[in-house]
């Protein structure tokens, strides 16, 4: 039997804290950063980035807050949450003006007065000179006329808020080399360059040049932090505190510069380097990578060595994981409706193989299992690896997790995932292996890729149904837009009404040409970001320990890491592939309606045509049932999606990478997406990631899953999401659980990607929604992250109310 | 008619069933049962013919649709009260079936297509069924899993269940009879080759009072459980706990030391406390409940039973 060890007093005290704490924005950050750049206007490109960061690493306030061990802090105020006005900070503004900015329904922030008129002050400048004001500059015009189409996402805005993002940067080589050793390297690389310099090797040399400089910077961090325990420790009256503060100060001061030597030090290296990523770009994304395996062997040593004790290591990774969680950024209230529970996607992954194809399980697997589970965690996010010799006890450790806290963590495939990553030329073997997940589910390099998708880490979230509706409207988007505006213009290509198309075949080809179209319009836009990102968002700091980059001398922004990708998600795939089939059905195969009576009854929202819907929901085969009418189109349209997008190439130089996931914008599209042909109303969420549409799986979860493993999810490297919702009680003792597991290994074996579960009953959450006080603890998976169900958008709790919950 | 294309009526297929045998399996109900429990979970199950179904969940009321109004020859159909919508405050007019009147015919059903109204009881041939309960095989496999054939009284309906176990073997899938055991014992040697497991109801060790709220005596149930037993087929013997009915010590000590008797054959006794869940399932096809309602049974009398049980060395599980 699985077993939740109790949670010493520290922790406890620790993660009250952090439950109990409304964010404070910070403005230091904003300060040191507006005065670099207004003071010096002469430092550019890879150059300004590198200073800037040093900058903030000498400036940046420097917190050790009670009973900390793991320290870093990204403001001034525990769970203090800074600005990146040369990112984008304009939305301030915007949501200051519409009565937003300090009055938050969902993830409050707490700003003072004196704060806001120093940034209102900046707010003028950086209009200017922030990312997404140059970016803005080169929209390609024809753009213009796609705008309102609600199929693309694009707005300079909302991508330059988070232009770098989701990867995983390489941990293990801060934590066993240290930035010392990357710095002397890229000297002995700048002396070997130093007076013959020829094309790129000048590039080169600035790169590495750059190298030094955020190097330096990190170790300054490091140092000040080491000040700051020392300075605590002398003051410190409790015998049994100062110690720890001595020897944190002993760590810090050793570590960044050189080789992490115990478990904790291992822990402090990879927070404090994701503290001073996060300083430099902001928070989106950016994940940690495989950190069982970083630290099984620090943690190995340190037991046979008798520097610590499994209760006393447990302890360090929880402190670790709070530190996670505490971190936030603030963004405009808009993101709210898609993210809440202030995280920001920095995910962990546990399991998986090594480089030979063994078990990589580890003592560290089960630490990480045993925080989420009994601090009742949702952040940081964890992801499983599952291999065919998973052991039975990680199996019952993750299945027992998600019992408690919803989601944490989902369940990964190597079987699949690995050959994946392995297509289209984007891996070898041996980093497919050593793969990790970034974000919510995307697989990728643990440290040896830049995979950034939508060119940003800004995800390119691409609405299907919308595509579809787009294909039988002439191109032409029936609903006012976002800003009430109803475009008057055509948004989309020129195919033609539904009413016009004599054949099935004449929609599937009207279809795929506003496929290609937007998708190319899609992948055409995050290029052109790509390349004036590149040249504003150098990333020194990532690309010194990313491999490839010190190899290549050149950025990751520049393509410089080992491997590339560029991640393309759908969403809203079930309403999607359930127009293609009622279509069909209604109107080609059995003629139950004409084409003209389906168009208007989909523009008119269905009104007044009821029993045309209710015979659409009801009697038309929906996917998701294992019924072969529908897979065949499922297949047909995730292979058309796939295909067009895995054919683009990035600006990199790799393909781009479909994927299908929809964080929670299913809910957000929902809202602006159109009545579709699959009988949704307007308004109405679209299906969350590969699932089919809420409530229409009726076969149960066996057949859900042959219809979900029926569609090519080994194209989708960039990952597919499928999160399913049990009822308690069938889990309720160990048979249940041993069926569960046959349940996903057996769609694992038949080419499922991911799964992650909430076993939580309908009840309990209605219960909850009206009890928030009660529920307080209650976590659950929402689409690609966790969250606590009492904080999140009323839309997004209806949505998980409604979604299909399989029972006995 | 024989072989694969003989018909049987079934009123539900489950997937992802994980209480009615090993691993993850299929279990298909089958209509019609010559036994009347009280405690009836499944009324549906009950008749041997197709019974109109009305679920108020699905209808969407008169005023948006109201076309099975219009359909019901018999008129068997009338507007109801407005009621509010189950778990909202909108009102709703609902439909009123007069099931005096009501000859089970469908008409209705197909022109109901919120799923309101829908007929229990589908006629399948053996080999639709087997097709059907076939496509869940990669979850059969890897988890010990298979199909289930339940009821009603699945033995009812002889031919068709021996057809249908017959085919499932053929293609190795692990089968299930859950059965009551109150049928000719030829029918369940003609099922033995073919039957990997039967659930087998024990209700009751008490001739008399059996017959008396069950409607039958036990004597043939008792023998076709010696004789599967002695045939070397595998039992798996389900005793519902119901309050005032069979819940005394005595009884479950009586079956125990019948499930000892049969030696080997006994592989698992399953305690199934009664619960009062299936109130509402005769709302959809009857007018008045005529369930059994009584208070479940206490956590610490079912536990008592099970050691009661495990005092003959069987395995006791609790559901
Ligand atoms: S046809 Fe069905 S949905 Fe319509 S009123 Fe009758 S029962 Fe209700
Ligand atoms: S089943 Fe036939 S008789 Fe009964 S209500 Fe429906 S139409 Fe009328």
């Amino acid at each position: 039997m699985y077993k939740l060890k109790p949670v010493p007093i520290k922790v406890l005290k620790m993660r009250d804290k952090y439950r109990n704490t409304i964010p404070k924005v910070c403005t230091s950050r904003l300060k040191i950063v507006t005065d670099f750049y207004q003071n010096n206007p002469n430092i550019t490109g890879i150059l300004k980035r590198a200073m800037v960061f040093k900058e903030i690493a000498e400036k940046t306030p420097i917190l050790i807050s009670e009973d900390e061990v793991v320290v870093g802090s990204m403001a001034s105020t525990y769970r203090g949450s800074a600005l990146f006005p040369e990112n984008d900070i304009t939305w301030m503004q915007a949501d200051y003006d519409n009565g937003k900015l300090f009055n938050r329904e969902l993830d409050p922030y707490i700003i003072d007065e004196e704060d806001w008129e120093y940034i209102k002050s900046v707010i003028p400048y950086w209009k200017k000179n922030s990312l997404s004001a140059m970016v803005d500059q080169y929209i390609p015009e024809g753009y213009f006329s796609a705008v309102g189409n609600q199929v693309t996402v694009y707005n300079s805005e909302g991508i330059c808020a988070a232009p770098v993002g989701h990867f995983c940067s390489n941990y293990d080589k801060a934590i066993r080399k240290g930035f010392g050793a990357v710095k002397a390297e890229a000297q002995a690389k700048m002396a070997e360059m130093e007076g013959h310099m020829e094309t790129d090797t000048i590039k080169q040399y600035n790169f590495y040049r750059s190298v030094v400089i955020v190097s330096d910077g990190m170790i300054v961090l490091s140092k000040r932090y080491a000040a700051e325990a020392a300075r605590q420790a002398a003051e410190c009256t409790n015998s049994e505190r100062k110690a720890e503060l001595e020897m944190m100060a002993d760590s810090l001061n050793w570590i960044m510069e050189n080789p992490a030597r115990t478990f904790y030090e291992a822990i402090q290296v990879m927070f404090l380097y994701q503290i001073g990523m996060c300083l430099h770009n902001n928070m989106h994304g950016i994940s940690f990578g495989r950190v069982d395996q970083y630290l099984g062997s620090f943690y190995e040593a340190d037991l046979k060595a008798g520097r610590t004790t499994p209760e006393k290591a447990q302890e360090i990774f929880d402190l670790f994981a709070l530190k996670v969680a505490e971190m936030n950024k603030i963004w405009f209230s808009g993101t709210t409706l898609t993210v809440t529970g202030y995280t920001v996607g920095q995910l962990m992954t546990l399991g998986g193989v090594d480089k030979e194809n063994n078990d990589a399980t580890n003592a560290v697997t089960y630490m990480m299992l045993q925080t989420a589970g009994r601090l009742i965690l949702h952040d940081p996010p964890m992801a499983l690896r599952i291999n065919k010799n998973t052991p039975k006890e990680l199996w019952e450790a993750a299945l027992e997790t998600t019992k408690i806290c919803g989601g944490v963590p989902t369940f990964e495939n190597d079987d699949v995932i690995i050959p994946a990553l392995m297509k289209n030329g984007r891996m070898n073997l041996e980093s497919a292996r050593n793969y990790c997940l970034i974000g919510c589910v995307e697989p990728g390099g643990t440290g040896d890729e830049w995979p950034a998708c939508g060119g940003s880490g800004g995800e390119a979230y691409w609405n299907m149904p919308m595509a579809i509706i787009h294909a039988i409207n002439d191109g032409n988007n029936p609903m006012t837009d976002r800003y009430g505006n109803k475009s008057d213009k055509r948004t989309g290509a020129h195919t033609g009404y539904l009413y016009e198309m004599d054949t099935f075949d004449d929609v599937l080809e009207a279809v795929t040409t506003q496929y290609k179209y937007f998708l190319e319009w899609q992948m055409t836009m995050v290029n052109m970001f790509e390349v004036v990102a590149a040249e504003h968002m150098a990333q020194p700091l990532i690309s010194c320990m990313m491999d490839g980059c010190m190899e290549s001398g050149k950025d990751v922004m520049n393509g410089g890491a080992k491997n590339n990708s560029c991640g393309v998600p759908g969403v809203g795939i079930g309403n999607a592939i359930d127009c293609l089939a009622v279509i069909k059905y209604m109107v080609y195969d059995h003629k139950l309606c004409t084409a003209k009576e389906l168009y208007e009854a989909v523009m008119n929202n269905w009104e007044g045509k009821e029993d045309l819907h209710q015979f659409i929901l009801n009697k038309v085969p929906h996917y998701g049932n294992d019924n072969e009418y529908c897979d065949e189109w499922a297949k047909w349209l995730l292979n058309l999606f796939a295909d067009i997008v895995s054919s683009f190439t990035n600006i990199r130089g790799c393909k781009f990478a479909p994927g299908l996931y929809p964080v929670a914008t299913n809910v957000l599209w929902g809202l602006l997406t159109p009545a579709t042909p699959d009988g949704r109303r307007k308004h109405e969420p679209l299906s969350d990631g590969i699932s089919p549409v809420q409530q229409l799986d009726k076969n149960g979860p066996t057949a859900l899953l042959k219809s979900l493993a029926n569609i090519p999810q080994e194209k989708y490297s960039n990952g597919t999401l499928l999160n399913m919702k049990f009822h308690p009680t069938a889990l309720s003792n160990e048979t249940g659980m041993a069926k569960l597991e046959a349940l996903m290994k057996t769609y694992f074996s038949m080419g499922g990607m991911e799964m992650q579960l909430n076993v939580v009953s309908g009840e309990t959450l209605r219960k909850a929604q009206e009890n928030p006080e009660e529920y307080k603890d209650l976590v659950v998976r929402v689409a690609g992250y966790s969250a606590y169900f009492v904080e999140l958008f009323k839309n997004c709790q209806d949505d998980l109310i409604q979604r299909t919950e399989l029972t006995l | 008619m024989s072989g694969i294309n003989l018909k049987g009526k079934v009123y539900d297929i489950q997937g992802f069933s994980i209480q009615d045998g090993p691993g993850i399996r299929t279990t298909v109900f089958l209509k019609g049962c010559p036994l009347s429990c009280p405690w009836c979970h499944s009324p549906e199950s009950q008749a041997f013919g197709s019974q109109l179904s009305w679920m108020s969940m699905r209808c969407i009321g008169i005023e948006q649709c109201g076309k099975c109004l219009n359909v019901c020859e018999k008129g068997a159909i009338t507007p109801g009260e407005v009621t509010k919508k189950s778990g909202t405050d909108e009102d709703i007019q609902y439909v009123h079936i007069n099931r005096k009147i009501c000859d089970n015919c469908g008409s209705c059903t197909e022109v109901c297509y919120p799923g309101g109204l829908s007929m229990c009881g589908e006629e399948y041939t053996v080999n639709d069924l087997v097709d059907r309960v076939s496509k869940d095989t990669p979850f059969y496999e890897q988890s010990g899993g298979g199909v289930t054939i339940s009821g009603g009284e699945a033995l009812s309906q002889p031919q068709f269940v021996f057809e249908v176990l017959k085919s499932l073997k053929e293609i190795e899938i692990h089968t299930a009879l859950d059965t009551t055991g109150f049928t000719d014992g030829k029918n369940i040697d003609a099922v033995l080759p073919y039957t990997d497991l039967f659930l087998y109801d024990l209700k009751h060790m008490d001739s008399v009072q059996h017959k008396q709220v069950v409607g039958v005596a036990n004597e043939k149930i008792l023998e076709n459980a010696k004789r599967i037993a002695k045939a070397g087929g595998k039992i798996q013997v389900r005793i519902p706990v119901i309050p005032h009915f069979n819940d005394s010590q005595d009884n479950i000590r009586q079956t125990g030391e019948f499930c000892k008797s049969l030696g080997e054959a006994v592989v698992l006794v399953q305690l199934l406390p009664y619960h009062n869940l299936g109130i509402t399932k005769y709302q959809r096809i009857f007018d008045d409940v005529k369930v059994l309602e009584a208070e479940p049974p206490s956590d610490e009398k079912i536990q008592k039973l099970k050691e009661i049980l495990e005092d003959f060395g069987l395995t006791v599980t609790i559901h």
